[in-house]
């Protein structure tokens, strides 16, 4: 538990960004009309791949027009 | 003037719409802090992990600032090389192909306007991209390990961000002279991979390459100084981007909007 | 007076020659159709006049374009199939148009809200256009075209790709903007042409085939026409009506022949006498004068 508290303020400013990020992917996700391939398995590829998963989704999952 | 700033504009909207601004700079963070974490709780991960023989000692030595920050910055010049290429590619070649392209270039559009405005949009969200995350990537590695002055942070940024210019540009180029978004990133890929190798494994021959502005920048933080090839590579990297955008004007304005 | 004149207008796509040389010239304040079969060239011919593609020969001339001015400025295009970012909402968009066609922001948003209510989708002007129907699309569409007040706007097909309440609307739209401006339209569908517009193109391959005002097309083409409508299929009568020695052209469809011809007065009585003596199964003899539509089949066929 100590060293737990010594980590937290490293840590912590980075699992904000993280949640930021897979929050936008969701949002995202919800708005736009269609993805590349299905997107409920875009859905679970954002909420279980750490990171990866919403980088993902930005980068080849999103189709414009 | 206004022209131009107006399709600028319309750049960075869409990349606020479609959360570019967001998702880069967060994906730029993490890729360059991961390095200093890892480099950081490595003797933690592995206890944790664990399934080392009992007794075992792995004497893992501690490197230094330099050594961790040229390691985070390499994160750049490959997967963050591999997300510029792939945000960029499609950035004139599937507006040319939806045809929204030719909507726009009927009223009195500037050919000029249209294709630097784009360039200037990406390149500015690489370059805000990136200082973020190299900015967090010195701190986390000051802040754990020793720390760097800042003026060779800002020295290294600026080499390093050239370079990631000419590949911006390059891609920049395909999208304007080739009709497919995904060749054009594959072009662009494959140049890139092409020109560092070269310049690397050739370096005394290429020393002003723009490619080897990454190794100059890593000469600094090493503490060896500001290389003096780094002035003709970096004259060099300037004169590619120019030459590369003026061409993808030429080419576009060739080029028949409909097919 | 004549607002832009097309000289020689030549088009070739790896080889083949598309556009066969086109002179023509269109008057300020008309509204002329472009009509013609599909791949008769229409599109390309308006895209080479918006400055989309380049003719590969032949010159087109703005008579009130100033030296080195952007033509682009002075015409409004909409493409068959309009495109728009799908992230911008309508009032968007076409803002953003209008300031790249040089209007300040506050003009270019003024303008655009009236441009709105002039073609009816005001309500969703802040809809993002991804959501718009196609008929909604082509509205805007023409907004857009209209923002920065051209000289001519060019419309392809403006109507072909809606539905019939859509189409009416459209239709409407464009009678009122003759008022305004200068309209070259295409389209494959005649009864739209003779509907909006004074003057007709009929191209066909590439070519110029037949122009001029309704009236003039009507007067020239003016010819005495039998038509004839059988029980059944009307194609084994058609070899004696062709043969016949009053008979200029024949045209066949399905139960029905028309015959042009020469003399009404003997035709009417050499046909009537073969019908009787033949005991041809007719139901209906027409005597007319020919419709567009037969010219338009008639310069086709030709």
């Amino acid at each position: 538990m100590d060293q737990l508290a010594n980590y937290m303020p490293i840590l912590a400013p980075i699992a904000i960004i993280q949640l930021i990020l897979l929050i936008t992917a969701i949002i995202d996700l919800v708005r736009i009309e269609r993805t590349n391939g299905p997107k409920w398995l875009w859905a679970l590829i954002i909420l279980f791949i750490n990171i990866i998963g919403p980088i993902l989704y930005f980068v080849i999952g999103r189709r414009s027009n | 003037m206004s022209q131009w700033l107006t399709l600028l504009q319309k750049e960075t909207l869409e990349m606020w719409r479609n959360f570019k601004w967001i998702w880069v700079p967060i994906t730029f963070i993490l890729l360059g802090v991961k390095e200093p974490l890892t480099s950081y709780y490595m003797p933690q991960i592995l206890d944790a992990v664990g399934g080392l023989p009992e007794g075992a000692v792995i004497q893992i030595p501690t490197p230094s600032a330099a050594e961790v920050l040229i390691t985070g910055l390499g994160q750049y010049t490959t997967l963050g090389v591999l997300i510029i290429v792939l945000t960029t590619m499609g950035i004139i070649a599937s507006e040319r192909k939806s045809g929204v392209a030719a909507m726009i270039l009927v009223k009195p559009v500037s050919f000029q306007s249209f294709v630097t405005a784009k360039w200037a949009g990406s390149a500015l969200l690489m370059w805000i991209s990136f200082f973020i995350g190299y900015l967090a990537t010195w701190y986390y590695t000051g802040f754990l390990f020793e720390w760097i002055p800042f003026d060779q942070f800002l020295q290294t940024y600026f080499f390093y961000a050239l370079w990631l210019t000419v590949i911006l540009t390059i891609t920049v180029f395909c999208s304007a002279a080739l009709m497919s978004p995904g060749i054009a990133g594959f072009i662009s890929l494959a140049a890139a991979i092409v020109i560092s190798l070269v310049s690397n494994t050739l370096s005394n021959w290429f020393e002003w390459s723009p490619a080897q502005l990454t190794a100059y920048a890593n000469e600094v933080l090493i503490g060896q100084g500001i290389s003096d090839h780094s002035l003709p590579a970096g004259i060099l990297a300037v004169v590619c981007i120019i030459v590369l955008l003026s061409l993808s004007v030429l080419i576009f304005r060739k080029k028949e909007l409909a097919a | 007076m004549s607002l832009i004149q097309i000289s020689g207008l030549k088009k070739q796509f790896q080889g083949t020659e598309v556009i066969k040389g086109l002179d023509f010239s269109l008057d300020k304040g008309k509204c002329i159709a472009l009509l013609g079969p599909n791949g008769a060239g229409k599109t390309t011919t308006l895209r080479m006049l918006s400055g989309l593609m380049n003719p590969t020969e032949g010159k087109i001339t703005f008579t009130e374009a100033k030296k080195g001015e952007d033509i682009r400025g002075l015409i409004g295009y909409l493409p068959q199939f309009p495109v728009f970012y799908d992230w911008m909402t309508g009032l968007e968009f076409l803002s953003y148009v209008g300031r790249l066609a040089g209007l300040s922001a506050k003009e270019a948003k003024e303008r655009s809200l009236e441009l709105l209510e002039l073609v009816g989708i005001l309500d969703a002007k802040n809809r993002k256009t991804a959501k718009y129907s196609g008929g909604m699309k082509q509205r805007l569409g023409i907004a857009q075209a209209l923002i920065h007040r051209p000289q001519l706007i060019m419309l392809d097909e403006p109507v072909s790709a809606l539905d019939p309440i859509g189409r009416r609307e459209v239709l409407d739209l464009l009678e009122g903007l003759k008022k305004e401006t200068t309209i070259l339209f295409s389209t494959h569908i005649l009864s739209d042409a003779e509907e909006v517009c004074d003057e007709i193109l009929f191209l066909h391959n590439g070519k110029i085939v037949e122009s001029g005002t309704m009236t003039e097309l009507r007067e020239r083409h003016q010819q005495a026409k039998i038509d004839l409508f059988f029980r059944g299929k009307a194609v084994q009568y058609a070899h004696f009506l062709e043969t016949h020695e009053v008979t200029q052209s024949v045209m066949l469809e399905g139960n029905r022949v028309s015959i042009f011809v020469k003399d009404i007065a003997i035709a009417r009585r050499a046909f009537l006498q073969a019908i009787a003596e033949q005991n041809w199964p007719l139901e209906k003899f027409e005597v007319s004068s020919m419709t567009l539509e037969d010219v338009f089949m008639k310069v086709v066929r030709k």
